[in-house]
């Protein structure tokens, strides 16, 4: 019973960034890879301010909403500037710079030992209490996402991505739509970055590290970008067999590198599966 | 002078890997995110030869350049051909599959504790700085190795038919040359020099399966800064991401602090990226135009 807690636990929290990415990378095709750079800033600046400076938790939320929304304005920023493969590579280079930061401010981050102290959030006091609670909020994501992809930002998002040219011929604005596309990723880093932490009453830079990038990314892909609840569908496969694997009689070491073989070929199979659609394609009449 | 030094031993390594990928860019417009871990096969497998084995050195370096060339090829032909004519991102999602292979690879074959080749050779003392033999060895090969790479690209048959299928594929095909098989070479041999790269890593530094990535997203980056597909740029981008990040560790700033070594990349990425925001075309790059 407590492993399928933790499932719908890691599901649904997971469910917020990878959906809130989604919408940048899957309806938009930004080529974008700086979702983890949200959640690391949310995540540290709500524990940190919480846990080793003794904030308030609803003014230490404040804080990271503000951190993360400055981030998302200049990521936006950043993809009307650059080449969409040069801002592929440069918001990787911030994820790695986010991380170094994490790693090498030790007096505030605690570098690679992480923060232990993480108290418990005051209402959620079992896993099944703690479980609603994240099904509760995940539903709520999905459905938002829902309407916004079905409505008139959805459908500007997607033809923006198709043929900008066009788009902007139309008057579609591409800077208003580019930033409400990464806030609304910052958005969903931002609950995973408090959710998460308060559940496992730990905070390391391993939860936000590359392997967990491509996981989303591989989300997104074996659901069909842009999709939203086939995302949401292959987002709670894809927890399953991620947490499951611990069960298999593996010698520990080996655990580790298996996953990444495994999520690396499950990445390569989809992208295989999707190479027709992945990238936006120019309709034909 | 130790930090000018210091700055080419690093821009070295860097340089042997840009300017591989950026001729790779400018020929299939593609960007191969498992670059990273091709240059850790090559240090990896010539560190196994030569210090598991017991293989001489120079049949060592062999081994892992054919060892890098190998992965690449395969790369190139599972990962990046499929894909790269249906849309030029792809591979960029399909090379991030294979570096995470490649890592679960590296981890189980070689485990985590950091490896190195330790050379023997004395230390020289240039202008009050010292460099040890095996260093100044190894930018001396880079040096030789990119301007074997200029030669042939700019006075030799197959250089020119590289240049003609960088400026015009279909044309080029019309007259006879290979371009697919170009493809192909030019490909391998920007993981031949990978491999290098990584060689010299073990030989200079160690090796451990987390460096891949920061290797590569240096190396993009000098790609982009000095102009996408501009490979003299990637060059002297490479060189000079080096010399600013030594610069910036050891240079005693105000006469009041050191910046701590561990940001030593973060600053130099941060340089970049607000130098990409005020000309996004790179240093020797043209505007695209955009809607």
């Amino acid at each position: 019973m407590a492993f399928f807690w933790h499932i719908i636990i890691i599901g649904s929290i997971t469910l917020l960034p990878v959906l809130g990415f989604n919408v940048v990378f899957g309806r938009g095709k930004i080529l974008y890879f700086g979702q983890e750079v949200f959640s690391l800033a949310a995540a540290y600046a709500v524990w940190v301010l919480v846990a080793r400076f003794e904030w308030p938790l609803l003014a230490a939320i404040a804080v990271a909403a503000a951190l993360v929304i400055v981030l998302s304005l200049f990521f936006a920023e950043l993809s009307l500037r650059l080449e969409p493969d040069g801002l592929g590579v440069l918001t990787i280079a911030m994820h790695l710079m986010a991380l170094t930061i994490v790693l090498n401010w030790q007096s505030v981050t605690r570098g690679a030992l992480g923060i232990s102290k993480i108290p418990r959030l005051w209402f959620p006091a079992s896993p099944a209490v703690f479980a609603a609670m994240a099904i509760l909020i995940a539903v709520v994501w999905v459905f938002l996402l829902w309407r916004i992809d079905r409505g008139k930002v959805g459908r500007a998002l997607a033809a923006l991505a198709e043929h900008p040219w066009h788009a902007s011929a139309l008057g579609i604005n591409r800077r208003t739509l580019h930033t409400f596309a990464f806030l609304l990723a910052a958005i969903g880093s931002l609950g995973s970055g408090i959710l998460f932490p308060a559940y496992i009453l730990f905070l390391t830079h391993v939860n936000y590290d590359f392997p967990v990038l491509i996981f989303f990314i591989t989300c997104i892909v074996a659901g069909g970008p842009g999709r939203i609840f086939g995302v949401t569908a292959a987002t709670l496969a894809l927890v399953f067999l991620r947490e499951g694997l611990r069960f298999f009689a593996l010698p520990y070491d080996l655990i580790g590198p298996v996953r990444l073989i495994l999520f690396g070929l499950i990445l390569f199979i989809a992208v295989w599966y999707r190479r027709d659609n992945l990238f936006p394609t120019r309709r034909e009449i | 002078m130790q930090l000018l030094l210091n700055g080419l031993i690093a821009g070295s390594l860097a340089a042997l890997v840009a300017g591989g990928l950026a001729l790779v860019y400018g020929v299939l417009g593609v960007f191969n995110l498992a670059l990273g871990q091709i240059v850790l096969v090559g240090g990896y497998v010539t560190w196994w030869l030569y210090g598991v084995m017991g293989l001489p050195f120079v049949a060592s370096i062999a081994g892992g350049i054919i060892a890098g060339g190998l992965v690449t090829w395969i790369t190139f032909r599972l990962f990046v051909e499929p894909f790269y004519k249906r849309h030029r991102f792809l591979p960029i999602v399909t090379t991030i599959a294979l570096s995470m292979i490649l890592d679960g690879l590296i981890l189980i074959l070689f485990g985590e504790s950091p490896k190195s080749i330790r050379l023997g050779g004395g230390i020289w003392h240039i202008a009050g700085a010292r460099i040890s033999v095996a260093q100044l060895g190894l930018i001396l090969i880079t040096i030789l190795l990119l301007s074997v790479l200029a030669y042939t690209l700019h006075s030799t048959a197959i250089g020119r038919r590289i240049r003609a299928v960088v400026q015009h594929p279909h044309a080029v095909e019309s007259f006879g040359v290979p371009a697919q098989r170009l493809h192909q070479l030019l490909f391998i041999m920007s993981g031949i020099l990978a491999s290098c790269g990584g060689i010299f890593l073990a030989i200079d530094q160690n090796l451990t399966p987390v460096l891949a990535f920061s290797i590569t997203i240096k190396a993009y980056a000098a790609i982009i800064a000095g102009g996408k597909g501009n490979v003299w740029g990637a060059i002297v981008c490479a060189y000079a991401i080096a010399l600013l990040e030594q610069a910036i560790v050891g240079i005693h700033w105000f006469n009041t602090f050191y910046v701590p070594a561990g940001f030593q990349g973060t600053v130099a990425l941060a340089v970049i990226i607000i130098f990409l925001i005020i000309r996004p075309q790179g240093l020797f790059g043209s505007v695209a135009r955009s809607a």
